[in-house]
């Protein structure tokens, strides 16, 4: 059978391995989590062969797709990005053969389990440098490989992280939770925490494969928050690279809870094993950057504010019960209070947002109740949030925008202190 | 006297193994410094030993030497510092008699500027011999031809003071062309081919072919009008010289050489130079798809044809044939120091260009000599010689061969400084360390090694004349081919890796089989409908020979 597994408590199959020992050993792994992304995925693969050839001729490289279990011929595409000697007749002018394999690995798309295989694969290639791209980075560069691979080759860092030119509504859950949560509790700016473009050195990749993590669901689901996190506390040498533009994707609103499991709820798990660390960090500090820290383009964007609203309101009212075993009274009283407002009055402020988030994380600490509700339970808050955000910026410039992040980012500083002091429960 | 070798061999250059050399560089019999044919007739039982059945001379004629004999001076000749004509005969007969051909260069597309041809021709336009070179009035003539040694030339014309005109010359400014339009030029290379192979000698390896005609609006190369006279010198050498062989020197790309075997009517023999450089890179990238890609795009040459493969020779390592993304890899990792690039191409010799690293050398030499064509190999790499890239031009790796760790390496009895190049004298390479005598009394030396393999590759046709399959396995640092003749068949596996590897091989039609080592002559298991594993040390190589029993 193709993917027989070689044991059972392997991750990889014995196809996969048989793959692995033909390639031998690269300099660059460039990893490339896919499930279902044939209307996107040719294009990509294509740019990042055109990057290899341009910048690393002479490097020994190899595409390592992890796929969840296509249907749509996906891995068929990537694997066309492949230059070796049996196709022939190809134009393209290469030094040495690329490699390009394709794995399936259990029936659920997880990205963890994807990143798992990429960082196996890269450890048993002995990688000098990994690099993640996503399937929906239509617009990838080619520059972006040098971009993300440079730092790490130089010697100079263990992790490098994107920026990107985004619009300025793109990434609200990052804007508003990941990023100025990150930066209060670990003390580094750090633009983007889940990020889906990154490259890190082998050294690093096999140290986080390395860890018990992958037992947990909330750690596979959250792989790539965990990556980072894992990275900070390992105190790796981080930098991030300004790759150029993402292009906003609209989500489904059911996407929403899966996001959260991916991001908050990896962030919140991490507080306990990383408490001392957090508990230690002070003032949060600028990391190297190449390149602008973010962009923000402002083209107009229908959204449906109104939804929103209505969505935290309707949480509000229906999660009392939930609310009361993770709130604290004064905080749902006050959820309370703004749910009534009508909505052009309607503003869910800092502050609240902080103090909200900070007793869910502890909540979520002390598990309270079941985790996964928690993170259901936070998802009408955060529309609610959302709502007030977009309200605020519908009208700014992108520097105002920048400007309502960092006020934002600075709460979240100014909060530390209570969630310290709820998490030794003296509140 | 001649000793016929095997008269109707006509296809013997298929079988050959051809050692080159310079006999200036092997033996100096009477100690002034030069070596010369009755040193390398002293030396015919040393070649016999070693395995090689062709010798390859280069240049011998008088000559003023400012291009190492490549501009020759008179054709009918032995230069006075090698020897007599007498001296070349006796060397030739030892040679027939040990049954090792002789294989001799011959410059046609010109002479030096000191051969009384050309003085003649410059003397007056009106010398019968002027239109014997290509004269112009002018210097822009065919400007689309390219400049081969552009380090030294600024132009493919040259003024001549003496008779106030310009003469084209595509190599140095002091070898000038000779004209191939002008039959009687056609006629007089003719002669000189006629004079040599009269004496005995087996075959002509013909310099720079590819620039003998020049016509407006072309790059001057591979011109019809060239094929043309080779086919007619073809036409010549085989109704009066039978078995008589020609090798072509077209440093150019396997489709545009194709044509100078035509339908076996010109060459018989051409240098592959395009494959040569990706060899190097093949084991430096540790990935078989430089070779196997160039060899696809190898076209097939008639049956009565060969390729002839070299590692080394005496001329630089000729990056031409590569992209300028490979010429700039194979430079920066084959010659990190200025100094060892020359032109387009590494001023090196073998063990240099490989670090000393005897794993890399003995896989090179095992592809050179499983590849499909007739190798040769460069006097002095099979004990692993040195270079001297202090010394100019190409003369680095043109120094005495290293017989012995005594006076002047037993090269000759003169004192140091009367010997044409100083020897190589460095810790590593220095014939001190390296030389033949040590090397005879070490069973595992690298010129042990190198007499058994070529005893091998003697062993079959199959090398020589065989066809070849390329296998692909997934493992891209292994290198495996089947080459076949008639019921025979050798798999050959290269593992170009620094590092231990394993491969699957599929052999399924070979199915039933069973894999005899070539050279411990072990058997290995029966080739079955499962990929047949094989496990390599770094660089190490396979040669089996595939027995049904």
């Amino acid at each position: 059978m193709k993917n027989a597994r070689a044991a059972d408590d392997s991750i990889l199959t014995d196809e996969f391995l048989r793959q692995l020992i033909n390639v031998g050993e690269v300099d660059i792994l460039v990893g490339l989590p896919t499930h279902n992304n044939a209307k996107t995925i040719g294009p990509i693969v294509a740019t990042i062969q055109a990057g290899l050839l341009a910048f690393f001729p002479r490097d020994r490289a190899a595409i390592i797709n992890a796929d969840g279990g296509s249907q749509d011929g996906t891995t068929e595409l990537v694997l066309n990005a492949a230059i070796d000697d049996v196709r022939r007749g190809s134009k393209i002018s290469a030094l040495r053969t690329l490699h390009v394999i394709s794995t399936q690995y259990a029936a659920s798309p997880t990205r963890g389990t994807a990143l798992r295989s990429i960082l196996a694969a890269g450890e048993l290639l002995r990688a000098k440098t990994c690099v993640v791209i996503s399937p929906e980075s239509t617009q990838v560069e080619t520059d972006w490989l040098t971009k993300l691979v440079r730092p790490i080759y130089a010697g100079e860092f263990d992790l490098v992280l994107p920026t990107y030119s985004r619009h300025r509504f793109d990434g609200i859950l990052l804007t508003n939770l990941l990023y100025p949560m990150t930066r209060a509790l670990y003390g580094l700016r750090i633009r983007e925490p889940y990020a889906l473009d990154f490259a890190f050195s082998g050294t690093l990749g096999s140290q986080f494969l390395a860890q018990n993590a992958w037992q947990d669901e909330t750690a596979r689901a959250g792989s790539e928050t965990y990556f980072t996190l894992n990275a900070i506390a390992s105190r790796a040498r981080i930098c991030q690279s300004f790759l150029g533009t993402r292009e906003h994707i609209e989500r489904r609103s059911a996407d929403l809870i899966p996001a959260l499991r991916q991001t908050v709820g990896a962030l919140f798990s991490s507080l306990g094993p990383h408490m001392a660390l957090w508990n230690a960090s002070t003032a949060s500090q600028p990391i190297p950057t190449t390149g602008p820290e973010r962009e923000f383009t402002l083209e107009p964007l229908r959204v449906n504010r109104k939804r929103l609203r209505e969505m935290f309101s309707t949480g509000v009212a229906e999660l009392e019960s939930v609310f009361q075993a993770i709130l604290s009274p004064s905080t749902l009283e006050e959820l309370r209070r703004i749910a009534r407002l009508e909505e052009t009055e309607f503003r869910y402020p800092a502050e609240l947002w902080v103090k909200t988030i900070y007793e869910f994380a502890v909540a979520y600490h002390k598990t309270v109740i079941s985790r996964d509700h928690i993170l259901q339970a936070l998802a009408p808050l955060f529309r609610g949030r959302a709502f007030t955000f977009l309200a605020e910026n519908r009208n700014g410039s992108a520097d105002g925008v920048e400007d309502n992040i960092e006020a934002l980012c600075l709460e979240f500083e100014r909060g530390k202190p209570y969630l310290l002091e709820l998490w030794n429960g003296t509140q | 006297m001649t000793v016929d070798v095997k008269p109707a061999d006509h296809s013997w250059y298929k079988r050959a193994i051809i050692y080159q050399v310079h006999v200036r560089t092997f033996l100096d019999s009477n100690g002034d410094g030069i070596g010369d044919f009755q040193g390398l007739d002293q030396k015919m039982d040393y070649l016999q030993e070693l395995g090689v059945n062709a010798v390859w001379l280069m240049p011998f004629f008088p000559s003023p030497l400012r291009d190492d004999g490549y501009d020759i001076s008179d054709y009918y000749s032995v230069h006075s510092s090698y020897g007599t004509l007498e001296d070349f005969k006796r060397f030739l007969a030892s040679a027939h008699q040990r049954r090792i051909r002789v294989i001799i260069e011959m410059v046609l597309n010109h002479t030096s500027d000191q051969h009384p041809w050309f003085q003649e021709s410059r003397s007056s336009k009106e010398n019968p011999r002027r239109d014997w070179y290509v004269w112009s009035d002018s210097d822009t003539g065919y400007p689309k031809a390219g400049i081969n040694f552009r380090d030294t030339e600024l132009s493919n014309w040259a003024w001549d003071p003496v008779s106030k005109s310009y003469y084209w010359h595509r190599f140095f400014s002091h070898q000038p062309d000779l004209n191939y339009d002008n039959p009687a030029i056609r006629e007089e290379m003719w002669n000189v081919m006629k004079f040599w192979l009269e004496l005995g000698v087996d075959g002509f390896r013909l310099d720079a072919v590819p620039y003998l005609v020049e016509r407006e609006g072309t790059n001057c190369e591979n011109l019809p009008e060239t094929h043309a006279v080779i086919k007619e010198l073809r036409r010549k050498l085989d109704e009066h010289f039978p078995g008589k062989m020609l090798l072509a020197e077209a440093n150019q790309w396997p489709a545009e050489l194709r044509p100078y075997f035509a339908d076996g009517d010109e060459f018989h023999m051409a240098f592959h130079f395009p494959l040569m450089p990706r060899m190097f890179m093949g084991v430096k990238l540790e990935d078989r798809k430089p070779i196997t890609e160039i060899l696809q795009q190898t076209p097939e040459i008639p049956q009565s044809c060969q390729w002839c493969l070299f590692l080394r020779n005496h001329d630089e390592l000729t990056l031409e044939m590569l992209t300028d993304m490979e010429r700039s890899y194979m430079n920066d990792s084959y010659a990190q120091e200025k100094t060892m690039r020359l032109n387009l191409g590494i001023r090196r010799r073998l063990a240099p260009l490989l670090e000393n690293d005897r794993r890399r050398i003995e896989l090179m030499n095992g592809m050179l000599l499983s590849l499909p064509g007739t190798p040769s190999i460069y006097y002095g790499d099979e004990i692993g010689m040195g270079d001297n890239i202090n010394l100019g031009d190409r003369n680095g790796v043109r120094t005495p061969m290293q017989w012995t760790g005594g006076w002047n390496a037993g090269f000759s009895v003169t004192e140091p400084e009367k010997l044409y190049a100083p020897l190589i004298q460095d810790a590593v390479y220095g014939y001190p360390a390296v030389n033949v005598t040590a090397q005879n009394r070490t069973e595992h030396s690298l010129l042990n090694w190198t007499r058994r393999i070529l005893a091998v590759r003697k062993s079959t046709d199959v090398f020589g004349c065989g066809s070849i399959e390329f296998l692909y396995p997934a493992n891209h640092r292994i290198l495996a081919y089947v080459r076949q003749l008639g019921t025979e068949t050798i798999l050959v596996v290269n593992n170009l890796s620094s590092a231990a590897q394993a491969v699957e091989l599929d052999l399924r039609r070979y199915k039933g089989n069973i894999l005899i080592e070539m050279f411990g002559k072990n058997i290995f298991p029966r080739v079955v409908d499962l990929p047949y594993l094989l496990t390599f040390g770094p660089y190490q190589f396979y040669w089996f020979r595939l027995r049904r029993i």
